[in-house]
Parts: C-alpha cells; sequence; structure tokens
C-alpha cells in the first residue's frame, strides 16, 4: 500500500489499468499528447506529487516528464479529482484558479473529463 | 402576484380584515418591490439600458403602512409577471360571466404570451418583465414642491378617473424633466396599471387612457423603443439568453407551477384561512424579530469584511482586465467574463458587495440592501429561492433560506480574497501570452467566456454539497408526504423491500424525523442512500445512526464502505477497524492501541487472521474486498469478494461490490456480468444501473453507457454523480443535441433517445 492518501492516486491508479485497454488505446490515437500533472494534497503548490498521463505511448506513471510535457498543469486534489469525474469543468476550473496550466493551450484544451476512467461504486 | 392578491386585498380576492399591521403583506410588498434591484441585471450583457436610480428610490419608498388600501393602493399594487396581465385579460374577457368560472378558467395552466417587440427567449423575458414591472412599482417620493409632486397628483388624477369611471382627458403639465428611465417607468407601469383599473373596459379605452396619459407627460408610447435599444446587441442576448437558460432550466416551468400550486392553495381553503394560519405559527411579531436577529448577524459580518483586501482585488483585477482588453476578438470583447473583470476593476462589483452597512436605519432599509447584494452578487439567487420557496411550506423555512444565504455571502467574500491572493498580474501574462500565442482551437475565446456564465451557478451549487453533506449533515427532502404515517418506518421497510428506493428514502427520514434515537431507522436509509447511489447522504445518515449505536457491526462496515467509494481512505481505515473491535468473535484481535495510528498493513493482518480463524464468515472476507479495495490491490479484492460470494450468494450488493472492483481494475466484461446478477436479485438497484453505465462508459461504448444512467436516473433523478457522467457520456458519443435535455435534466427526451 502507498503511503500517499491523494484521492487522485486512485484515480490515476485506474488510469494506469486502463490505458492498456482497447478504450484506452483509442485514447491515445485521439489524443497522442503527453501531460503532466502537479498534485498537493491541499493547497496547489505545497508538496506536490507528479504524475505523467502520457497519451502518446499510452502510459501513467509517477514522476516527471523526461522532456517537455504538451502541457502541465497544477491542481489541489479534490480539484483535480472534480475535474477528472465531471465534476468540474476545465475552464471553470482555471477561471477559479482551481488549476495551473503551463505550455500549450490547445493541449490544454484536450484535457478534459473524458480522458479519465470513472471509478464504481461499491 | 398570487400572493399579494391574497394578502393586500385587491378585489380579485377579497380578504376582510387583512389591514396594513398584516406583517406577510408587508412581507409582500418587501419582496416583490424590492425585486427591481434585479434591474442591475440587464446591466450585465453590456447593453445600455438606464436604469432608474433605483436605491435611492427604495430608500424614500413609502412606509409600509401605506401599502393596503391607503392612497398609493393603485400605485403600489402592481401584477409583477406577465402572467398578471394574462390573468387581466382574461378577467376583462370574461368579466360579464360568473367570476367563478373566470376564476378557474384564469387558473388553468396558462401557456405565456411571448412578450411582442422583445428579441429575447421567454423564460428570461418573463423575468424581466417581473423585475421591469415590479421596478416601475416604486411609489414616487413626495417631495415638496419638486417636480415629483406634479406628477404624483396627476397620476392620481388618472388613477381616479379610472375609479369614478371618468374618461381621462390630457392636462397641460409643466415641463417635469422626466429622464429616459423615468418614462420608460411611468410607460411601462400606467399600461398594466390601466388595465388593471380599467378591467371592465374595452382594450381600446385602455389604449386611449394610456395614450392621454403619455402623451401629457411627454413620453413617447410606443413600446418598441426599448426593444429597440436591445435590437442593437442581438448577439449579447443570445448570450445572456443562452446562459440564462442553462443556468435556470426550470425557470420556464416557474411562473405555471406556481399558478397551479396557488389554484390548489385556493381550492384548500379560503384565503383568509391562510393567512390565519401563518400568523397562528409564527405570531404577528416573531417573523419580525427574527429578521432582526439575522439583521444584526448580518451587520458584524459587514464590519468583518476586509476592506484592504477588496481593495487588492480591485487593483489586480484591473490589471487582469487590461490584459484582456488586449484580445481583439468582439466575441470575447462582448463576453460577460469580461464584463465581470472591468466591472471588478472598476470597482462595481465590490462596491456593490461593501453595501453591507452596519444597519443603523430601519430593519427594512437593511432588508433592502440585503436583497441588492444578493442581487448583484448572485443574479440566479433569487430565483433559486424562489424555486425553492414554491415547495417548501411555510415561511419559516423562508427565513432559513434567508439565513443561509448570508452565509453565502461569506463565500462570495472569501472568494474576493482567494481571488486577490492568487497573484493576478501572473495569472493575467500567462492567460494573455496563451490567448495571442497560440489560438490553435478554434472556439476557444467562446469556450472560456461561455463557462464563466455558469460560474456563479456552479458555486451556488459547490456551496450547497461543501455546507451539507460531506461535512456530514444530513439533507432532508422538501415536503415529505409520509410525516405524520403512523409507523414511518415499517412503511419505510416496505418500500425498501419493493426497490422503491426514493420513496423508502422519504418514509424513513419521517422515521428519524420521529424518533432520531432510533438507529434502525438512520442505518436503512443510509443503506437506502447507497443503493441509491448517493454516497455522502449515506455516510451522513450512518453517522447519525453510529452516534446512537457506536457498535453496529452494519453501520461500520457500511461506513468504511461509503467512505471508500468516495476515495477518503483514512475514514475507510478508521470504521473498519471499529467493526473488527466491536466484533464479538474477533474483537480479542484488535489491541486497543492501534486505533490511534492505523497502519493498512497492520489491518489487513489482523482481517487475514479473523477470516483464517472463521473462513466462513463471508462478511470478514467482505471487509477484506474493501480493504484491498483502498489499496488497490484489486486481484485479491476480487478474490476476497469471489469467496466472500460462494458463502452469500444471494447477496447483490456483494455482486455489486465485486463488480466494481472488477470495473476499476479494467475488466469490464467481468464486471457487466456480476452487474447482471446483482440487478437479477434486486431490479431497481439504482447503484448497479449506474455501475454498469460506468462500465460501458469505460470501455468506449457510450451509447449504452447513456442507457443505463439514464435509467438510474429515471429512479432516482438527485444522482448528481450520474448526471454528470451521463454529460460526459453524451459528449463522447457526440450527442450534443441532448445537452440542452441533459442540462434542464428532462429525463423524458433521453428515455425516449436511448430506451433501455
Amino acid at each position: 500500500m502507498p503511503d500517499s492518501s491523494l484521492k487522485s492516486e486512485a484515480l490515476l491508479e485506474q488510469m494506469k489499468l486502463h490505458i492498456a485497454t482497447n478504450a484506452g488505446k483509442e485514447l491515445t490515437k485521439k489524443i497522442g499528447l503527453v501531460y503532466q500533472l502537479n498534485i498537493a494534497p491541499k493547497k496547489m503548490g505545497i508538496d506536490e506529487k507528479v504524475f505523467v498521463v502520457d497519451l502518446k505511448e499510452g502510459k501513467v506513471y509517477e514522476g516527471s516528464y523526461k522532456g517537455k510535457p504538451d502541457a502541465t498543469f497544477s491542481f489541489a486534489d479534490d480539484d483535480f479529482l472534480a475535474v477528472a469525474t465531471g465534476k468540474m469543468n476545465p475552464q471553470m476550473a482555471f477561471i477559479r484558479g482551481k488549476m495551473k496550466i503551463k505550455g500549450s493551450m490547445s493541449a490544454a484544451q484536450k484535457f478534459t473529463p473524458d480522458i479519465f476512467p470513472k471509478p464504481s461504486k461499491l | 402576484m398570487a400572493m399579494r392578491d391574497l394578502v393586500t386585498g385587491e378585489p380579485s380576492c377579497a380578504v376582510p380584515g387583512t389591514s396594513s399591521s398584516n406583517p406577510l403583506a408587508a412581507l409582500t410588498n418587501k419582496i416583490l418591490g424590492s425585486s427591481n434591484k434585479a434591474q442591475e441585471l440587464k446591466g450585465l450583457p453590456g447593453t445600455s439600458v438606464t436604469v432608474p436610480d433605483a436605491s435611492s428610490d427604495f430608500r424614500t419608498e413609502a412606509p409600509l403602512s401605506t401599502i393596503p388600501g391607503s392612497e398609493h393602493e393603485g400605485q403600489q399594487y402592481q401584477p409583477p409577471d406577465v402572467q398578471n396581465s394574462e390573468f387581466l385579460r382574461q378577467v376583462h374577457s370574461v368579466a360579464h360571466g360568473d367570476p367563478a368560472g373566470a376564476w378557474g378558467e384564469i387558473h388553468q395552466p396558462t401557456i405565456l404570451p411571448h412578450a411582442p417587440g422583445r428579441g429575447i427567449a421567454p423564460p428570461y423575458a418573463e423575468f424581466e418583465q417581473i423585475y421591469d414591472q415590479s421596478a416601475s412599482s416604486l411609489p414616487q417620493p413626495t417631495l415638496d414642491g419638486s417636480p415629483q409632486r406634479v406628477l404624483s397628483s396627476f397620476l392620481h388624477s388618472f388613477v381616479d378617473s379610472g375609479r369614478s369611471g371618468v374618461p381621462f382627458h390630457p392636462a397641460a403639465l409643466p415641463m417635469l424633466g422626466l429622464s429616459e428611465g423615468d418614462k420608460q417607468c411611468i410607460r411601462d407601469r400606467s399600461c398594466i396599471m390601466a388595465r388593471h383599473i380599467f378591467a371592465d373596459k374595452s382594450e381600446e379605452y385602455i389604449n386611449t387612457q394610456v395614450n392621454a396619459l403619455l402623451h401629457s407627460l411627454d413620453i413617447d408610447s410606443d413600446h418598441r423603443v426599448r426593444g429597440h435599444i436591445r435590437g442593437a446587441y442581438p448577439e449579447l442576448e443570445e448570450y445572456w439568453t443562452e446562459s440564462q437558460g442553462a443556468m435556470n432550466p426550470r425557470m420556464p416551468h416557474l411562473a405555471s407551477k406556481w399558478a397551479s400550486e396557488f389554484s390548489q392553495q385556493t381550492e384548500q381553503s379560503d384565503p383568509e384561512a391562510w393567512v390565519n394560519s401563518f400568523e397562528q405559527i409564527h405570531g404577528a411579531n416573531g417573523w419580525a424579530s427574527e429578521f432582526e436577529q439575522e439583521q444584526t448577524q448580518m451587520t458584524l459580518f459587514g464590519q468583518t469584511g476586509d476592506y484592504m483586501s477588496k481593495m487588492l482585488a480591485m487593483e489586480q483585477t484591473h490589471m487582469l482586465a487590461h490584459t484582456l482588453a488586449q484580445n481583439t476578438d468582439p466575441k470575447f470583447q462582448n463576453s460577460k467574463f469580461l464584463q465581470f473583470v472591468s466591472k471588478m476593476s472598476r470597482g462595481e462589483l465590490i462596491v456593490d458587495e461593501n453595501q453591507i452597512k452596519p444597519a443603523t436605519g430601519s430593519v427594512s432599509s437593511g432588508w433592502a440592501d440585503e436583497f441588492q447584494t444578493q442581487h448583484s452578487a448572485n443574479p440566479n439567487s433569487w430565483a433559486d429561492q424562489f424555486d425553492r420557496e414554491e415547495l417548501s411550506n411555510g415561511a419559516n423555512k423562508w427565513a432559513n433560506e434567508f439565513a443561509s444565504e448570508r452565509i453565502l455571502q461569506k463565500v462570495e467574500d472569501q472568494w474576493v480574497s482567494e481571488f486577490s491572493n492568487l497573484h493576478i498580474q501572473d495569472w493575467a501574462d500567462e492567460f494573455g501570452q496563451q490567448f495571442n500565442g497560440d489560438v490553435s482551437g478554434e472556439g476557444l475565446a467562446d469556450d472560456w467566456a461561455d463557462s464563466y456564465g455558469n460560474f456563479l451557478n456552479e458555486q451556488l451549487v459547490s456551496f450547497r454539497k461543501q455546507s451539507d453533506s460531506s461535512r456530514g449533515v444530513y439533507e432532508f427532502s422538501d415536503l415529505n408526504p409520509y410525516v405524520g404515517h403512523p409507523n414511518p418506518l415499517k412503511e419505510g421497510q416496505e418500500l425498501f423491500r419493493k426497490g422503491l428506493l426514493s420513496e423508502a428514502v422519504l418514509a424513513l427520514e419521517a422515521e428519524v424525523l420521529k424518533n432520531p434515537e432510533n438507529t434502525e431507522g438512520w442505518r436503512l436509509l443510509g443503506i437506502t442512500h447507497a443503493e441509491n447511489d448517493d454516497d455522502q447522504q449515506a455516510i451522513a445518515s450512518m453517522m447519525r445512526a453510529q452516534e446512537v449505536d457506536p457498535g453496529n457491526l452494519e453501520v461500520l462496515l457500511a461506513l468504511g464502505v461509503s467512505h471508500t467509494n468516495e476515495l477518503e481512505r483514512e475514514e475507510a481505515l478508521k470504521y473498519l477497524y471499529r467493526w473488527l473491535q466491536n466484533h464479538p468473535k474477533y474483537g480479542s484481535l484488535a489491541p486497543p492501541e492501534l486505533a490511534d495510528s492505523l497502519y493498512y498493513g497492520d489491518i489487513v493482518r489482523l482481517f487475514n487472521e479473523a477470516a483464517q480463524l472463521a473462513p466462513e464468515d463471508a462478511d470478514v472476507h467482505i471487509v477484506l474486498g474493501v480493504l484491498h479495495n483502498l489499496s488497490r490491490e484489486y486481484d485479491k479484492a476480487i478474490i476476497a469478494f469471489e469467496t466472500a460470494l460462494k458463502l452469500k450468494p444471494r447477496d447483490y450488493s456483494l455482486w455489486n461490490k465485486l463488480g466494481a472492483t472488477q470495473a476499476n481494475s479494467s475488466l469490464g466484461a467481468d464486471a457487466l456480468y456480476a452487474y447482471q446478477q446483482a440487478l437479477d436479485l434486486k431490479p431497481n438497484y439504482v447503484r448497479a444501473w449506474a455501475n454498469m453505465g460506468i462500465s460501458y462508459s469505460n470501455q468506449g461504448m457510450y451509447g449504452e453507457s447513456i442507457q443505463y444512467y439514464v435509467r438510474a436516473l429515471s429512479m432516482n433523478p438527485k444522482a448528481e454523480t450520474v448526471w454528470q457522467y451521463l454529460r460526459t457520456s453524451i459528449e463522447l458519443a457526440s450527442r450534443h443535441d441532448l445537452f440542452a435535455a441533459c442540462d434542464s435534466r428532462n429525463l423524458d427526451i433521453l428515455q425516449k433517445e436511448f430506451p433501455l
């Protein structure tokens, strides 16, 4: 069990499995971009964990991307979850200052709830 | 309209004995009168509508006691919505028939007429009418020796002419120096008033009268003047209307629903009884004193507001506005977002909020301020409040709402300071760069600008969520038919057994309201919510159950499961460990000192020991399965659930747990089989239907996923998460035509499009 209690990690773990499925491969074909996520437990920028969602190679892992990601996002844990599950749309998150973007705007535009699998409920 | 009719004793609905001391009458007039603040809404899309100086007028409003039956009555009484003019037209048309028939006919749900000459959609038009008209119902301040006085007496003579039935003759008046706004006010008002006063006369007669009046005042009687002003900004109107539609999907039905509710009221009892019962419940003064308390709190809050941070925010938004203004896209230039930012940079928005002054004046003017603040801050809240008002039973509820709105302001305030902390300069730079440098996505500006429209609304929604459920506070439904039921628990159990989950929720809520100390009521309520796919409510009710009975194993397990679903790992661990501690057989395994520092590994080890101790106990395997879900060791979790299922093959929730675990580890096909088992055992298991949708969606089968989501929603339309997922699936299925149906939560259309 990883010692971190980021909720986002649970979702990214599912993403890791998801990306290997047919639907996941479809995604890499459709988007083909590399996103880096900096996710902080509470406040953006503090104690961030870095993840890479590589929709070019079809990989999800913890750590920084070697090279330049198409877009880098900063989130607090809950806000990433809200965006990934469609509770808050990314534009809204940006306007509210809940999401910081670095990199290409058009790449950022393709960062939508659609790319993440939805967690099922026990 | 109905409310004012009811309390002020207008001819259509006479209430003898409702005197000026009636607090409800005062209340109504305050509500309807003060809604003129919404006029400011029109400023938002950037049209140059002249807004009469509403705030100053409002302060000088005639005292409450003048309202019913006084000489101001004709002016005060204004039908505040379109429906009323429709109403009057109908009265007029049946004026010579029998009144009872006319009454009935009027209260048929009427189709609202489009406002002629205005290029705006009906839902908004309707509301705007309300605003316009109630704005125009401002009493003219009777100032000495001023043109106002002349005007006032002139208008009175007009009203009197209606009473005496003598045609009104134009008169020569001195120059009054009316502004465009005033004129507009008078024009609108006199038209409506005339309809009212001359309800027994013909349309032509009314028109002649109005024209005579307007002519004397040198006012152009062409109603389309306003339409023309608006017409200059067709695009803006579109934006505005669109966003209004999106923000208030229920608005179109509002007026007619209200009307029908009103007609129910009148069927049930005569209006006086209603007024009396109101006074009985709250006392003539109870409400006022309650309100005063609120007011004091308001004042306190107003003083604590940090003025400096607002100034800072203003400064920084100014820079942002500057950057944004560099963008030349006309659509973006006209966008509400930019309007908002520039407003904020000019300090308009913040100044509005600062109007929460120490309420040294009368309570009523304090309220006016409050209302205005609400309005400028959240155009939506008024409508929203109305909507909820309509569902609620009494004014008490309204007072509560008032209190919560007040908290909302705090949120608004927080937001302002949060905004100012965001290093706007960086943000603005970044935004500007990205905008100018990399505008390859088409309609980029639109997207961003549009989404601002949802911003306030979203804030409201998220606030409500945040304030209630996730803090573990149970949110009761309004209007519960089971309150007063002799045995709601039994009824709830029965409904639950039949699979009518949403109905069972109501019955069980009635039970826990009646017996708040009943663990079983809370527990079953929690289970029902979980099966209805609402974990937050499930958690809230289970926590209440746990307060009453801290050692209840089912409750502890349910809390563990729901927190796992919400990805709240520590909470989940805590409850699952307590399950072990409180278990009669395995309790001895759990050393109490562990409770202070829960390590996942220790807990799993203990449960494995328990499983060895009693391999035939399905419950231990279930908890193990949940624990492995927490650690995302899905393969182990699947084994645990499968073991449990061998022991309890007819446990539908267990099938669902297996399915969900399989789905989370991307074994979609297996998951579908497990869910199907669950649904065979319990056909109305909303959670399993929703999970089916998720599973299809994750497998890229969006059409199917929509079918299942819609099915789940048809059983529980309150499942917020499912609505979000549905929207995503609609997007992915490229069925943009269904967004409107989804946003307005129109299940009929969705079910027709995606039958299962």
